[in-house]
């Protein structure tokens, strides 16, 4: 009984520790600055360019983990370097620790537009300019 | 025979028709009007009525139904009746000049650069997605091959994708390129209603497309909105209720979500606030001021969708669980029609309101067609239905004040009445009698409307015509044209005929 409570222990504890963490637990300690964490979709395409072409797909379990990103390009895509190959991921099939601020995202929905966008939003149209009053 | 009968022309029956015709006696006339019968009011009014109705004279029958839809949309079905459910389950992804600005993605986008957004749509776990581009063009893109793939990780992920096949393209011409078509992904047809520019209908089917790309001759399939609703809500449309087209309600309630981003973009408010009274003036004489200036439905940039940050407070709200139109707002593309409540748009909303009304009405839209004793039939024959009841109460109106003017002249000889009594009590309970049997009449064909389910436009335009026929009576128009005929066909007056007698 003892070693049966044993074997159960040590399969709880092994499938603990084979569970992938939650995207937003960073594991990534020994990699300084930006990174990308692991991979949050089921395949993980790899590309030659920020508007390049797609090269392959990796399964989620055979992406490797923790991985620095040496640039970011404006439509979000990430530069790392994959088995000595250095290749872009998207964005949104990875979870990155990114330092810098995401851009404002702004926009005039009631016709015409706004160019001045300046500052640093998590929400949309947040860190937007106000409107002045001037007219 | 009588001395004016005497005095016609001779030559036959037809010549003295022909001079009644053309030198008609007045005084003949005159008296001759108080003998039109009620079956004959009842004829001229709903020959006027039908005239009006069917054939749309300089398109007034059109115009009325289209202005009061717009009014009605403006005061009372968006912003009281209109329910926000489809609001909140529809949201559309636009790729937009700012997009593109921030994305450094100059138009026109690889098919590389749409899988990838499309991808960033997918990994946030839509309902369904539309895609509101035409891959139509054979221009040489390596490409084409992730897009293709794309379409195969929507269906591995059980996640619904549709995409649009072109219309009125050249013979042979393609609808959908090979290479996505051949995914089997279902093509739709992309067709949208504009009257006038304004875009206040929506097809109820469309064109069906095969597996190569090409469009199938002969064969008739749902448009987009009804299509995607049916493969998401299990509706089933009866074949005679695709008969008809789909009469949109634009909803006035913009998105909460579209209004607090753009209030944070620092852009003039979405809508101005305003009373019933304000906004009902304003929408028959200043109907720009009291319309609406941003889309109706969720507008998320494609710029955010592909650039989210995990820590994003309004994704989650707005992708997720959510039918997501995947659309163009590009000034080049021109693809923009103009809505009753919210200025121009881009198309891709025009899609996103057709699918919100089903949503919202359970996928029974208003339609300009009915059903009524077990038959489709258009609006026109519901709206003569419509305007029977008040037709036969008005011409029983009529022909008691007819009766009336004959018996005055009677009584008038016989008695004189008291002239406050006879404006005041008299007249004001005639008044009110000829009102409540207007309104009354009226009322029973605004239900019967109702009943057989015509939209808010084509009871406005039976009002209308009411009125109309009640202006027709007044001045007599009926009464008029029957001293006229009776006269042509021989008809002499009571009168006349005694003193010839005499």
């Amino acid at each position: 009984m003892r070693a049966i409570l044993l074997r159960t222990a040590c399969v709880a504890v092994f499938t603990l520790a084979a569970t992938p963490a939650p995207a937003a637990t960073d594991e990534c300690t020994g990699v300084t600055g930006d990174a990308v964490l692991s991979a949050r979709t089921p395949e993980v395409d790899l590309y030659d360019g920020p508007a390049g072409k797609r090269l392959k797909s990796i399964d989620n379990s055979k992406f490797p983990k923790c991985l620095a990103i040496a640039q970011k390009a404006p439509n979000g895509m990430m530069q790392v370097t994959i088995d000595g190959q250095p290749s872009w991921v998207l964005p949104n099939q990875v979870n990155a620790r990114v330092a810098s601020g995401a851009k404002p995202i702004c926009r005039n929905l009631a016709m015409g537009g706004n160019d001045k966008a300046v500052g640093s939003t998590r929400a949309m149209g947040e860190g937007c300019p106000k409107p002045t009053g001037d007219k | 025979m009588t001395t004016e009968a005497e005095s016609l022309p001779r030559g036959g029956l037809l010549a003295r028709v022909v001079h009644r015709a053309r030198k008609p006696n007045r005084a003949h006339v005159e008296k001759l009007k108080d003998r039109v019968p009620f079956w004959f009011v009842a004829a001229v009014l709903m020959f006027f009525a039908w005239l009006q109705i069917a054939l749309n004279p300089f398109g007034f029958s059109d115009l009325t139904q289209r202005y009061s839809q717009d009014v009605s949309n403006l005061l009372i079905t968006g912003p009281y009746l209109y329910p926000t459910t489809g609001r909140d389950k529809v949201s559309v992804v636009v790729v937009d000049e700012k997009s593109l600005i921030g994305l450094k993605q100059p138009w026109q986008w690889t098919y590389s650069e749409h899988a990838r957004a499309l991808d960033a749509i997918l990994s946030l776990q839509p309902k369904a997605v539309i895609v509101d581009f035409l891959f139509v063009d054979q221009h040489p893109d390596a490409t084409i091959g992730e897009l293709a793939d794309e379409i195969r990780r929507y269906k591995k992920w059980v996640v619904p994708i549709y995409f649009e096949g072109g219309i009125d393209l050249p013979y042979g011409e393609t609808a959908l390129r090979q290479e996505l078509a051949r995914t089997g992904v279902p093509i739709l047809d992309p067709t949208i209603i504009r009257y006038d520019g304004v875009v206040r209908q929506y097809p109820t089917t469309g064109r069906c497309y095969g597996t190569n790309g090409q469009e199938k001759p002969d064969q008739q399939c749902l448009s987009l909105a009804l299509q995607v609703y049916k493969d998401l809500y299990g509706a089933d449309y009866p074949p005679d209720l695709l008969d008809g087209k789909m009469e949109l309600v634009w909803g006035t309630k913009t998105a909460p979500f579209n209004i607090a981003f753009n209030e944070r973009s620092g852009s003039p408010p979405c809508n101005d606030d305003s009373g019933f009274l304000t906004r009902f003036y304003r929408a028959f004489f200043d109907r720009k001021s009291v319309e609406g200036r941003c889309a109706y439905n969720n507008y998320v940039p494609a710029e955010a969708v592909i650039n989210a940050p995990p820590n994003d407070k309004d994704i989650p709200n707005l992708i997720p669980g959510h039918i997501v139109l995947y659309g163009g707002a590009l000034q080049g593309a021109q693809d923009t029609s103009y809505t009753p409540t919210s200025g121009m748009q881009p198309n891709v909303f025009v899609h996103a309101m057709a699918l919100d009304n089903l949503i919202s009405f359970h996928g029974r839209p208003y339609q300009n067609v009915m059903r009524a004793f077990g038959r489709t039939m258009s609006n026109e024959p519901a709206q003569v239905l419509a305007i029977i009841p008040v037709i036969l109460i008005l011409s029983f109106l009529h022909m008691r004040r007819v009766r009336a003017r004959k018996a005055k002249l009677v009584v008038q000889r016989e008695e004189e009445h008291d002239a406050i009594w006879d404006w005041f009590v008299e007249k004001g309970a005639e008044n009110f009698w000829h009102w409540f049997g207007f309104f009354l009449g009226l009322s029973i064909g605004l239900l019967l409307a109702l009943w057989v389910g015509l939209s808010v436009a084509n009871w406005v335009e039976v009002v209308f015509i009411s009125v109309e026929l009640a202006a027709m009576l007044l001045i007599g128009l009926p009464d008029s044209f029957w001293g006229y005929l009776h006269h042509v066909a021989g008809g002499v007056p009571d009168d006349i005929i005694q003193e010839e007698a005499v």
